[in-house]
């Protein structure tokens, strides 16, 4: 039991929430699922880590309920939910970068787990795009924070991305391109980031040996 | 261009060539756009209020309803790719030569190739199906249905006794599919959880609604020890029979018509 509570990392709520999301992972219908996803929600704009994995346990939840009772409350509150927050995403990156690349983490790690028939949620295709865009621009790449969660992302869910938007992936990497040859002021990690993401999606969302020895061989020495 | 309507809701009219020059002269672009045109600093709602519609033509959207929030999205999407998956099956079941005397008797013209007839003549209109979908959903996101499909295996249902969800396949006029389903509803409703209190009030209720298909089940209970299937909220009899050897009545005394058509119930 450990174990499969370890991998939703739910540690970081209190014991009472830790409990209600147990249960909701296992009887849906016994709990208030509106209450269960607003609480995962705002937790993934606070906490970095539980964002980054988020989409998993809103994935079993997705699905228990879906089993047990056909419902699809969690989902849809969940998503209505995501839809606010998206459409409030200027004024949080003014109040809180950290909240700002919070929220993007969590809409791509649900990007990425919640699917329907085993493909994406044509919902949110474009807000993710719209976030990653924002992300490339100059006043987003100054800030470090920002330009990894940019190619954090890419790295987890760009070729998907590209899958279904090729024209759009196309437009963020024009930006993406441009801030790393003509934006001044950029830290050397950012052009470092922003570098290796290019050459990413160059060899096909894949990174050669040589490059990955160039970009990650002093961090496994 | 679809996708440039899209940028200027989130970011002001940024297309990569303005950030491009941004970056050459090191000075902001003017706004050439004042509608979409919209800086983080102003703040306002404008950005927002265009922000919350979702661009008709940027993406695949519902025809019909419009939703613009997410959750309406996903479920119209996921019923739109279930119908076309239910689609695939149906075809592949009536040009697979499953189709059954019932098929073969009810499909127009001449007897032989109605096969293929069938398949060409069934409802593709996705428009119809999905609304027609939307209309089953509703009768079986019930108690009623979920008692009814425990308590009934299709092997044993009754045509005529046991409703049947209507087949969205088939062609048929608006008022009849809307009747059809009027009619099916009906017939669940038999299979209500009783509520609370006497079974007499469920009894006065039927009563009420003074429908021949409801007059016709209750017509069926004297033959109860074939019919064990029949739902017990109709009558106050079921209580007594609990127990007896009715309950117990091997399945293959009873005579079915089974059917192979392509039940959707």
């Amino acid at each position: 039991m450990e174990n499969s509570t370890d991998d939703y990392r739910i540690q970081s709520f209190d014991l009472d929430t830790q409990m209600l999301l147990k249960t909701a992972l296992k009887d849906p219908s016994s709990v208030n699922l509106e209450k269960v996803s607003n609480i995962i929600m705002d937790q993934s704009l606070k906490d970095q880590v539980f964002s980054k994995e988020a989409g998993r346990i809103c994935y079993t939840i997705v699905q228990a309920e879906a089993k047990q009772s056909n419902g699809i409350v969690f989902r849809r509150n969940l998503l209505n939910r995501l839809q606010q927050e998206f459409n409030d995403r200027e004024e949080t990156r003014q109040r809180s970068l950290q909240e700002w690349v919070c929220y993007v983490t969590f809409i791509c790690n649900i990007f990425d787990y919640l699917k329907v028939n085993n493909m994406p949620m044509v919902a949110l295709v474009h807000p993710v795009f719209d976030c990653l865009m924002r992300l490339a621009q100059p006043d987003a790449l100054m800030n470090e924070e920002e330009v990894d969660c940019l190619v954090l992302q890419l790295h987890r869910i760009g070729e998907q991305l590209e899958k279904v938007n090729g024209q759009r992936m196309d437009e963020l990497f024009f930006l993406l391109r441009d801030g790393f040859l003509l934006q001044e002021g950029l830290t050397s990690m950012a052009r470092l980031l922003l570098l290796e993401i290019l050459e990413f999606r160059a060899g096909g969302w894949l990174l050669s040996s040589t490059a990955h020895k160039y970009y990650y061989s002093e961090i496994a020495d | 261009m679809n996708v440039q309507c899209y940028q200027l809701q989130y970011y002001g009219p940024s297309r990569w060539s303005h950030c491009r020059k941004r970056g050459i002269d090191g000075s902001l672009r003017t706004k050439r756009d004042p509608d979409g045109g919209e800086r983080e600093n102003d703040g306002n709602s404008d950005n927002r209020h265009t922000s919350f519609t979702t661009p008709e033509s940027a993406g695949p959207v519902s025809r019909w309803g419009r939703q613009a929030d997410w959750g309406s999205q996903v479920e119209d999407d996921e019923m739109r790719r279930d119908v076309h998956r239910d689609m695939q099956r149906y075809r592949r079941r009536i040009l697979g030569g499953e189709v059954t005397q019932r098929e073969r008797k009810t499909s127009s013209g001449s007897s032989g190739s109605c096969d293929s007839r069938e398949g060409e003549n069934m409802e593709k209109d996705e428009a119809v199906l999905l609304r027609r979908q939307k209309q089953i959903n509703y009768g079986k996101n019930t108690l009623a249905y979920d008692r009814y499909i425990k308590e009934v295996p299709k092997h044993m249902r009754q045509p005529g006794v046991h409703p049947k969800t209507p087949n969205k396949f088939r062609k048929y006029s608006r008022r009849s599919w809307d009747q059809q389903i009027k009619l099916w509803k009906v017939k669940l409703h038999a299979w209500d959880p009783p509520t609370e209190g006497s079974q007499d009030k469920v009894l006065d209720n039927i009563d009420e609604l003074g429908l021949d298909d409801v007059m016709d089940i209750e017509l069926d209970f004297p033959i109860l020890s074939d019919s064990q299937n029949v739902p017990a909220s109709l009558t106050t009899h079921s209580l007594s029979l609990e127990g007896e050897d009715c309950l117990g009545t091997p399945v293959k005394v009873q005579k079915t018509e089974t059917t192979a058509e392509p039940d959707m119930a």
